[in-house]
C-alpha cells in the first residue's frame, strides 16, 4: 500500500500537485478588484417559487372590491393586518418585515410585471430569470449577463453566489456563471475526492477548445471551493434564523457576506408558494419564514455594518388571480409587487400606486411598472453596471430609488 | 490524423449515442457502418408501454364538458396556459388506438387530495416515458432514429402537462424523422400538444394569436430577422382555426378560420396555414437554418459556412429530405477531421446513454436517472422553453460539472449522490418538500465489461490503460491523465482494475467531449 506520500513523491505528477496554478493564487485578491466600480455594494435576489400572492402578501384592505372578489379568502383588518401607508397593509405574518419597513429599510413596489404575461410556472420564471419579453427566449440569465459584462476579465466563478445544489438561469451568462453551494462545507468537500482533486489542479491549456474550457471551469470550481471554505470560516453568525430551509440558506449567505467574501451577487429561493388550496395557511406560514428570515438576515448585515451596501430584492414569477376560486385558493395570475430591503434605500414605503382592482383585465391586475425596468434601476445604480447592455434595451429607470 | 477506430467511434458517438465494443470489434469501415445504421433505423418503432400510458385518474369525479370549440373567457385566462387545460377542448394524444378519454375537472375545481392524484398519475407517466427513451437509445439498434427523435424533440421543443399528448408528438417526430422536412413540419405543425403549447387553439378569426406563427418562423423554419412582423401576422391569420378535438385530434374549425386575402413573405393570396408553411419552405433560407442546426448538433457547435453552404442546396433541391443530407454529411471528408472529433460537449441525455451503451448499464430502479437529468440540467420531454436546450458550453457550470464527474463512480462504484433538486417540474407538482426534492443515497446497476475485456484481452496490461482510453474518449487523452488511470489500476485488486480503470476514465473532462 502506498502512501498519499510516498505516492506524491514517486509521481510524475508531484509538481502540478503541489503548486497551484498561479494564476490560481492570484485569483483570491483579485476578483474583487476586477468587478467594475460598485462601490462594494451588493445585491441579494430572494425568488419565492410558484407564484405567490402579492393581494394577500400587501393587503388593500381598505378596498371594498378586494373582499368583494375574495369573500372568505380575504384577510380581513382584525385578524392583524400590519397596517403600511396608502391603505395597505403586510400580512399578519410579516412582522419582522413591517419592523424593517418601520426603520426605513423597506420599500414595496406594487404591480411589477411585463406585457402580454405568461401564467406558466416555468415559462414565467423563465422570463424574470433571463430578463427577457414574454416572446423573447434567451438562453442567459440577467445576473449572468451582469457577470459578463462587468467581470469579463474575472478568474473566479464565485462573484455570483446561489445558496442551492444546482445553478439557476438567472446566474449563468455567456462568458462568466455563478456558482452554486448549498454551504461552503459541502462545495469543499465534493472537490476534495482524491480524483477530481488531481484533476482539476492541471492548467488548462488556453481557453480555447471545448476541452480547455472544461478543465479551467474544473479549476477555477476547484479554487472557488478552497477559497470559499477558508474565507467562510472567518465569520460565524450568532443570529438565530428560523428553522426552516429557507432559513439555513439565508444564514449561510449572510455568514458569507460578512466573512468578506468577493461575491456580488447572492440568489436564494424559498419554494411552495403554488397554493391553489387552503391557500392562507400555507401562504401564512411561508410568509413568516421570509418574515422571520428576512429580519434575521438584516440584523445579521446591520451588526456587521454591512447592510447599507446591501440591497435585496423579492420577487415571484406571477401574482394570483384577483378573484378566489372555488377551493378558497386562487389560480394564477399576472403582476405582482416586489419587496425591496436594504440600508442604502433612498426612498422608502410604498412607491407607486396600490393595485387597481377596479380595471382589471379579463380578471387579472394589468402591470404598472415592467420588470426590467426595476432591473436597470438595480443595475445602473446600485451596481454601476451597464443596464442597456445587459437587459437588450433601455428601460426607463426609476429615479432615486438607490 | 484519426484512426479508423476513432472514426468509426466517432460516426456512432454522432450518428448514435456511442459505440459498444462489440460495434468496434467488428471493424467496419465507416463508410459501410453507415450503411448498416441506415438500414437498422428503417423500421419504425413507437415508444409505448403499458406505463407510459396516462390514464386520468379522476373519472370518479364530476366530470365538467363544456361545449369543445366555444370561446370562452377562460381559454385566455386560464391558469396553467402551457396546461393541457382542463375542463376544456382537451387532447388525448398517444400511440395507443384508444383515445378519448373521459373529461377533467377543472384544476381549480379539485381538492388538495385529487390534485394530488392527478399529479402522481402525470408524474409516472412521464417517468416511464423518459426512462424507457433513455433505456430505447442505450439499446435501440435504430440508433440513428433514435438520435433524430432526440434532436427534433429539442428542436420542436414542447413542453405540456399531457403525458399522452407529448408522447403522441414524440412518436410522430420518430416516425418522420428521417424523411422529409415538410413532411415533419407540417405533423408537429398539427400535433395537439404543440397547437396548445404554442396557443394556436386560442387563435381565432375574430382574436388572432400570433405565438404559433411567429415561433414556426423564428425556430423552426427559418430563422431571425429573414421575415417582418406583418408576416407573423398574416401568417397568424393563416393558421386560424387549427385546434384540436376531446379526442386528442388535430382539427380544422373552419368557422374559426379567416379566409380573407393574406400578403405573406411578399405573396398574396387566401393562405391557408398548409399554404404558409409552403411557402415558408420555398425560402432557400429554411434550407440553410435547418441544415445550420443539424450540422451544430452533429458535426460542430461551430459552423463552417462553406460545408453549410453545399449541405443546404442539396437539402433544397433533394425536397428537404433528411436522411440524404445525414447521408451526405457522415460521408463527408470534413466530418472526419480531428476538428471535429471529440470536440462536442454531450448534453447530460447523450452523456447518460452513452453511459449505458458503451458499458451495457441498468439500473435496478431506473428513477436515479430522472434525477441525473435534473441535476445536470437536461430532462427528457421537460424543455426549458420552445427554443429548446441551448447546449455546448452552456451545458457547463460548477456544479453540473462537478456531478457529471462524480457520476461515473455512482454508477460503477456504488458511490452515493446526494442532490437536492429545484422545483423545475413546476407545473406538475410544485409544492414539493425539500425531503422529497431530495436524492441522497446509492445507485444500483449491473454493467457487461466482459465485451470491454475482450476488446483488451491481445494488449498486455501496461498498454491496457491507453487502449481504452482510446475506446472510451474521443478526445485525446493527457498524457499526465494517464498516469493517473494507471496508477488508480495498479492499486485496484486484480478483480477490480477493469472497473476502476473504466470508472477513471468515465471520471475525466475528456469524458464530457464526444
Amino acid at each position: 500500500m502506498t502512501t498519499r506520500r510516498d505516492f506524491l513523491k514517486t509521481s510524475v505528477l508531484a509538481s502540478s500537485l503541489l503548486f497551484v496554478p498561479s494564476f490560481l493564487h492570484a485569483l483570491d485578491r483579485q476578483g474583487l478588484k476586477d468587478l467594475r466600480d460598485s462601490r462594494g455594494r451588493r445585491l441579494v435576489v430572494v425568488q419565492l417559487g410558484g407564484g405567490n400572492d402579492g393581494l394577500n402578501t400587501v393587503i388593500p384592505y381598505r378596498n371594498d372590491l378586494y373582499y368583494k372578489a375574495r369573500p372568505t379568502l380575504g384577510i380581513w383588518e382584525q385578524s392583524g393586518i400590519l397596517a403600511l401607508d396608502k391603505d395597505l397593509g403586510f400580512n399578519p405574518a410579516m412582522t419582522r418585515l413591517k419592523g424593517l419597513y418601520d426603520q426605513g429599510q423597506l420599500a414595496v413596489l406594487n404591480s411589477v410585471g411585463y406585457p402580454n404575461p405568461d401564467r406558466s410556472h416555468f415559462r414565467s420564471m423563465d422570463i424574470w430569470q433571463s430578463g427577457s419579453a414574454s416572446d423573447q427566449y434567451l438562453s442567459t440569465g440577467w445576473l449572468g449577463r451582469y457577470l459578463d459584462s462587468n467581470c469579463p476579465s474575472c478568474p473566479t466563478a464565485y462573484n455570483g453566489l446561489e445558496v442551492d445544489d444546482t445553478l439557476s438561469l438567472a446566474m449563468k451568462g455567456d462568458l462568466r456563471k455563478g456558482l452554486a453551494l448549498k454551504n461552503p462545507g459541502k462545495f469543499h468537500q465534493l472537490t476534495q475526492n482524491q480524483f477530481i482533486a488531481q484533476v482539476s489542479r492541471q492548467q488548462p491549456a488556453g481557453a480555447v477548445s471545448e476541452l480547455d474550457y472544461l478543465y479551467k471551469t474544473l479549476a477555477e470550481t476547484s479554487s472557488s471551493a478552497d477559497y470559499l471554505y477558508q474565507t467562510s470560516k472567518v465569520y460565524k453568525s450568532a443570529v438565530a434564523y428560523p428553522n426552516s430551509e429557507f432559513g439555513r440558506n439565508l444564514k449561510t449567505t449572510a455568514e458569507l457576506i460578512n466573512s468578506g467574501v468577493g461575491s456580488r451577487v447572492f440568489y436564494v429561493s424559498l419554494t411552495g408558494f403554488d397554493t391553489h388550496v387552503r391557500q392562507q395557511e400555507q401562504q401564512g406560514k411561508l410568509l413568516g419564514d421570509l418574515s422571520d428570515g428576512l429580519g434575521s438576515f438584516a440584523e445579521d448585515l446591520q451588526k456587521a455594518g454591512n447592510f447599507d451596501d446591501t440591497l435585496v430584492l423579492v420577487f415571484s414569477e406571477f401574482g394570483r388571480r384577483v378573484s378566489q376560486n372555488a377551493s378558497n385558493g386562487t389560480d394564477h395570475g399576472t403582476a405582482n409587487n416586489v419587496l425591496l430591503l436594504g440600508g442604502g434605500l433612498k426612498q422608502r414605503g410604498i412607491l407607486n400606486n396600490a393595485p387597481d382592482l377596479q380595471n382589471l383585465l379579463e380578471g387579472d391586475l394589468r402591470h404598472q411598472l415592467d420588470f426590467r425596468s426595476l432591473y436597470a434601476t438595480v443595475l445602473h445604480d446600485w451596481l454601476e453596471a451597464d443596464d442597456k447592455a445587459i437587459l437588450g434595451s433601455q428601460f426607463e429607470r426609476l429615479k432615486g430609488l438607490v | 490524423m484519426t484512426t479508423t477506430q476513432q472514426q468509426l467511434q466517432h460516426l456512432y458517438w454522432r450518428a448514435g449515442f456511442g459505440p459498444r465494443p462489440e460495434d468496434v470489434a467488428a471493424g467496419l469501415t465507416p463508410r459501410k457502418a453507415l450503411r448498416q445504421m441506415l438500414r437498422d433505423s428503417e423500421k419504425v418503432e413507437l415508444l409505448d408501454s403499458p406505463q407510459m400510458r396516462y390514464t386520468e385518474p379522476l373519472a370518479q369525479f364530476r366530470p365538467v364538458a363544456p361545449a369543445a370549440g366555444k370561446p370562452q373567457s377562460g381559454m385566455v385566462t386560464t391558469p396553467d396556459q402551457t396546461a393541457m387545460s382542463a375542463g376544456m377542448e382537451m387532447p388525448v394524444a398517444g400511440p395507443q388506438k384508444d383515445r378519448p378519454q373521459p373529461p377533467l375537472l377543472r384544476r381549480q375545481d379539485m381538492s388538495a387530495q385529487q390534485r394530488k392524484m392527478q399529479n402522481q398519475s402525470i408524474q409516472q407517466a412521464f417517468y416511464a416515458m423518459n426512462t424507457g427513451w433513455l433505456t430505447r437509445m442505450a439499446t435501440s439498434p435504430a440508433q440513428l432514429r433514435e438520435k433524430l427523435t432526440f434532436f427534433w424533440h429539442g428542436h420542436f421543443a414542447c413542453r405540456v402537462r399531457r403525458p399522452d399528448a407529448a408522447l403522441y408528438l414524440n412518436n410522430t417526430i420518430r416516425r418522420l424523422a428521417l424523411g422529409k422536412f415538410s413532411d415533419l413540419l407540417l405533423a408537429v405543425s398539427k400535433e395537439p400538444a404543440m397547437l396548445q403549447f404554442l396557443n394556436n387553439q386560442q387563435n381565432r378569426k375574430q382574436r388572432p394569436n400570433e405565438n404559433f406563427a411567429r415561433e414556426v418562423m423564428e425556430l423552426f423554419t427559418m430563422g431571425r430577422g429573414n421575415y417582418s412582423e406583418t408576416d407573423v401576422k398574416e401568417a397568424a391569420r393563416a393558421f386560424t382555426g387549427w385546434g384540436y378535438n376531446a379526442q386528442g385530434e388535430f382539427v380544422f374549425r373552419e368557422n374559426q378560420h379567416d379566409d380573407g386575402p393574406k400578403t405573406f413573405l411578399g405573396r398574396t393570396g387566401n393562405f391557408t396555414g398548409e399554404q404558409v408553411l409552403a411557402i415558408i419552405l420555398e425560402q432557400p433560407r429554411t434550407a440553410e437554418f435547418i441544415a445550420t442546426k443539424l450540422y451544430r448538433f452533429f458535426v460542430n457547435d461551430t459552423p463552417n459556412p462553406a460545408h453549410i453552404q453545399v449541405l443546404a442546396q442539396a437539402f433544397f433541391k433533394s425536397g428537404y429530405d433528411i436522411s440524404a443530407l445525414l447521408e451526405q454529411m457522415f460521408t463527408a471528408e470534413w466530418f472526419y477531421e480531428p476538428a471535429n472529433v471529440g470536440t462536442r460537449i454531450k448534453s447530460p441525455v447523450e452523456l447518460l446513454a452513452g453511459i449505458k451503451r458503451t458499458m451495457g448499464l441498468q439500473l435496478v430502479d431506473d428513477k436515479p436517472l430522472i434525477v441525473f437529468q435534473k441535476a445536470l440540467g437536461q430532462t427528457l420531454f421537460q424543455p426549458p422553453n420552445v427554443a429548446g436546450w441551448p447546449g455546448g458550453r452552456n451545458w457547463i457550470d460548477s456544479s453540473s460539472l462537478l456531478y457529471r464527474l462524480q457520476l461515473p463512480s455512482v454508477l460503477l462504484k456504488n458511490a452515493e449522490f446526494n442532490v437536492a433538486l429545484k422545483q423545475d417540474e413546476n407545473d406538475i407538482a410544485p409544492n414539493l418538500t425539500k425531503a422529497e426534492r431530495t436524492f441522497q443515497q446509492q445507485v444500483k446497476t449491473t454493467v457487461r465489461l466482459a465485451p470491454v475485456q475482450a476488446l483488451l484481452a491481445r494488449t498486455p496490461a501496461p498498454q491496457q490503460a491507453a487502449a481504452l482510453s482510446r475506446f472510451v474518449l474521443q478526445a485525446p487523452i493527457r498524457p499526465e491523465n494517464l498516469v493517473v488511470i494507471q496508477q488508480a489500476a495498479d492499486k485496484a485488486p486484480a478483480e477490480g482494475r477493469l472497473r476502476t480503470m473504466v470508472t477513471s476514465l468515465l471520471s475525466l473532462p475528456e469524458y464530457q467531449l464526444m
